[in-house]
């Protein structure tokens, strides 16, 4: 069943999301969640992957860890993976134990991809000012590393020292840290291949301890032309509510700034891998040979229905990971 | 009187499950989580349990007033809704942190309530309302999910008793707690919410050693001094028949008829 290329391989982004394009129950997101995370394990997967946000219309599950032990509790083989978990937004001492805890009852099945969050809203809620998340990040990896050592008198997680960590983020503080601390790299999904080489080879030239370079896709195999403009119109749809209503651009909200929010939305249409199955594997196989070591590929979104994406996570095992080719050395 | 099961003897998530299933099979109530050193989180281990066990409520006691309750609030809200609404939280204050354990308690419910809202504490203020979050434009929080259940059941424990008897809240007292005492502040607490006090759970935790006959007599003897009407009784789920066979009906209702005892110890397996 496990080809080499499933090793390099998850799948993602559960989000929990009930959205005005596509309501929910949610409670369903989350029966749902645990059943998908059985199939992406019966198909091969390496782990599923789940984003967090905070303080939205649509539900986006603010505590991963906790919808991670709902579907761990069903698995016995897939790993849980975060792109990514606002660790600022946590307290660390919560988050270290509630991550020693997942780790422990699943086995060891966790990867921690701790990025910063940006949504001013979001660390207000909390009590907290947006423009001290750095510090906030450097903290709360110390003390969970502390935690995770025994030093607050806690018993050890499964893995050890702890669940492996992912920095999220693409900014030279961000690959910084994840140099200097030993832990890998989770890039966004929108970096073109050559983008991705050149942050990789700064990567790997930094002093310290680099570890595994993952990176997010937008994926969806499709050979019906048509279909797949359904797709991107619905992907443009989903990104234009986030970006318009969150992302901040010259200083505005993207509904405020539409051009500016135009040229993101470009830049996701050109990124985003939408085709037949051996073009997706080209595409996909273009970001291994810009040295990306791991991929974790968004298949799934609020808009996407249940039989289609389990019949996109059926194509993605069966048609494409088989004509995937990682780096041979890729130590995941 | 209603029944949980705290169970002891756990050492991986299949002995939990397999806990919650004797506790399901046994038609008890449900499970209590408390923190050890397997379950450092409890709410974590309530989601994983409530995705193996179906039906019973799951309660979880965790720690409030040391990190901003928005964050408890949250993974509350996620159980509750992963579960179907079985979820019982059970805060307790954090050691050195009992001053804001009320202040906690308000913020949980407010945030619990599906209204956007303002929430100005003498520790916490949501949102905060901080300059530096300049793209910040709500002036009104929310908290989402919402839970499913439409009023969180919420419970303290420990040092949090007298916080949330003033405001209504379930309290589950220890196995050593005095009667008197307990009575008393419940009565206390009658006087000061009339009928707003109707209905809080009054639970206590309750120790198992086999003596079915001896924890009846504690149940029957919680119920008349302070109303006792949640048990939570620390046992390995292989005590869930014997709770649920032999302690719960003689404590369901005031007395039993004259005979009925005699007929079920000759008749029922012991």
């Amino acid at each position: 069943m496990s080809a080499p290329a499933f090793d390099a391989v998850g799948v993602g982004l559960w989000t929990m999301q009930s959205t005005a394009a596509a309501p929910a129950s949610p409670t369903e997101l989350y029966e749902w969640f645990a059943e998908d995370a059985a199939l992406a394990e019966r198909l091969g997967f390496r782990s599923v992957w789940s984003a967090e946000h905070r303080a939205w219309y649509d539900g986006w599950c603010p505590a991963l860890l906790h919808a991670q032990a709902f579907a761990a509790a069903r698995t016995e083989r897939v790993r849980f993976g975060h792109a990514i978990l606002l660790v600022p937004q946590h307290d660390p001492l919560r988050l270290a134990r509630s991550l020693a805890t997942l780790d422990r009852l699943s086995g060891g099945r966790v990867d921690l991809g701790a990025g910063l969050g940006h949504r001013d809203a979001e660390f207000d809620m909390v009590g907290l000012r947006r423009d001290r998340r750095g510090r906030l990040m450097d903290a709360a990896l110390d003390t969970m590393a502390a935690v995770w050592a025994g030093e607050h008198g806690d018993a050890p997680p499964a893995q050890s020292p702890g669940p492996p960590i992912w920095v999220g983020g693409m900014a030279p503080q961000a690959i910084a840290r994840a140099a200097s601390r030993g832990h890998g790299l989770m890039l966004p999904q929108t970096l073109r291949p050559h983008e991705l080489r050149r942050i990789i080879d700064d990567y790997r030239g930094q002093a310290g301890r680099p570890g595994t370079v993952g990176a997010l896709r937008d994926v969806w195999v499709e050979a019906d032309g048509r279909r797949a403009q359904e797709f991107r119109r619905k992907v443009d749809a989903h990104f234009r509510e986030e970006a318009g209503s969150w992302w901040v651009l010259k200083g505005q909200v993207g509904f405020l700034q539409p051009e500016q929010m135009d040229r993101q939305l470009a830049r996701i249409y050109d990124t985003e891998v939408v085709g037949p199955p051996e073009q997706a594997a080209e595409e996909l196989n273009a970001l291994f040979a810009a040295g990306v070591e791991f991929l974790v590929l968004r298949v799934n979104f609020d808009f996407v229905e249940r039989a289609e994406l389990r019949e996109k996570l059926h194509l993605l095992a069966e048609e494409v990971v088989p004509l995937l080719e990682p780096a041979p050395a890729a130590a995941v | 009187m209603r029944f949980l099961v705290e169970p002891t003897g756990v050492g991986d998530l299949d002995d939990l499950v397999a806990a919650g299933e004797a506790v399901r099979r046994s038609g008890l109530d449900g499970v209590l989580l408390g923190a050890t050193p397997l379950v450092s989180a409890p709410l974590v281990a309530a989601a994983a349990l409530a995705a193996r066990v179906e039906g019973i409520r799951i309660a979880a006691e965790v720690e409030v007033g040391a990190s901003h309750p928005i964050e408890v609030a949250e993974e509350a809200a996620v159980v509750d809704v992963a579960s179907g609404g079985r979820l019982i939280l059970v805060a307790t204050p954090a050691p050195g942190r009992e001053d804001r354990f009320g202040e906690a308690l308000d913020l949980l419910r407010t945030a619990f309530a599906p209204a956007p809202f303002l929430f100005e504490g003498a520790t916490w203020r949501v949102p905060a309302g901080l300059p530096a979050n300049e793209h910040n434009l709500e002036r009104r929080a929310r908290l989402t999910p919402s839970p499913v259940q439409p009023r969180l059941e919420l419970w303290a424990s420990g040092a949090g008793r007298d916080a949330a008897l003033e405001r209504a809240a379930g309290f589950l007292a220890g196995p050593d707690d005095d009667p008197r005492d307990l009575s008393a502040a419940w009565d206390r607490a009658a006087a000061a919410l009339g009928p707003a006090g109707i209905g809080a759970a009054r639970a206590r935790r309750e120790p198992w050693d086999g003596d079915a006959a001896a924890l009846v007599a504690r149940l029957r003897a919680g119920r008349a001094a302070f109303g006792q009407s949640w048990a939570v009784v620390a046992a390995p789920g292989a005590a869930a028949p014997a709770l649920s066979r032999w302690v719960r009906p003689r404590v369901q209702t005031d007395g039993l008829p004259e005979g009925l005892e005699a007929h079920w110890d000759a008749t029922l397996p012991r």
